[in-house]
């Protein structure tokens, strides 16, 4: 088997990054101008 | 309960909600990485199909959502509609840039190639780039309904590439692998990926709606304020 485990580490964090990035911008921006 | 404190209440719950879907992705996250087998072949780096696929599923749902409400905007005139085309289309272009950088992540150890512009790539690429432009041109137009009617314009175009994006592996010559589950015929995936599979789409689904529902009320908030700043301005 390929020893490729760092680069599905690096996507899976990259995906959590993005989707925590946009949820933290949105539940802000909710807030301060809700 | 007025407008106002119904968009609040609902930007509140859905907050909460945004929440639930980060706990259960990092689920999903577990069961993808501890409690599915390693494909032979491509050995870790194949697991990266339980976030890119899901993904890549949810924007092309996120964008039969800005297609489908677009192209009922443009008959009823209803702003509701408006707004919910342009919540989906910001959610689903998160998604689709998740796609676009797990992909090459992928790429590279499996093709060899971060990127190569093979038909499928190419084409969320530019799915991607249309999507910017509807978000950019709405923040361009400032009359409601003129931004609306232009957007619901570009939100169908943008749609119309879907399909062609998931049919591209049978129409052109390319790199990227044919579909696993949704294929005419049963899944050729084996059972315990599958189930992992599913798992993860109904987890981003869920994810997803919440989303969604957050940046819809506050859209509706947003609108609401408008109205009411403009009513005053004409008091």
């Amino acid at each position: 088997m390929p020893d490729n485990g760092g680069f599905m580490v690096a996507a899976y964090v990259a995906a959590a990054v993005i989707y925590l990035a946009y949820s933290v911008y949105l539940v802000r921006k909710g807030r301060t101008k809700g | 309960m007025t407008p106002t404190e119904a968009f609040e209440r609902a930007r509140r719950r859905s907050a909460v909600w945004i929440g639930i879907g980060l706990l259960l992705l990092a689920t999903v996250y577990v069961r993808a990485l501890v409690f599915t087998p390693a494909e032979v072949v491509q050995g870790l780096a194949q697991k990266i199909f339980y976030v890119h696929v899901p993904s890549a599923w949810v924007a092309f749902l996120a964008f039969g959502i800005v297609g489908v409400s677009s192209a009922v905007y443009l008959f009823l005139k209803d702003p509701r509609l408006d707004l919910f085309a342009s919540s989906a289309a910001e959610v689903g272009m998160v998604f689709t840039t998740a796609v676009l950088v797990t992909g090459p992540i992928w790429g590279k150890p499996i093709w060899g190639t971060w990127w190569t512009w093979d038909a499928r790539l190419t084409l969320t690429l530019f799915l991607w780039f249309v999507v910017l432009a509807y978000l950019v041109l709405r923040t361009a137009v400032h009359e409601p309904s003129q931004r609306a009617r232009y957007s619901a314009v570009l939100g169908i175009l943008g749609a119309l590439l879907v399909p062609f994006i998931h049919v591209s592996v049978y129409l052109f010559r390319t790199v990227h692998p044919m579909p696993v589950v949704l294929r005419p015929g049963k899944p050729t995936l084996p059972g315990s990926m599958l189930a992992t599979l599913l798992f993860s789409f109904a987890v981003f689904m869920l994810f997803f709606a919440a989303l969604l529902w957050h940046r819809y009320a506050l859209a509706r908030l947003a609108d609401a304020r408008a109205h009411a700043a403009a009513e005053r301005d004409d008091a």
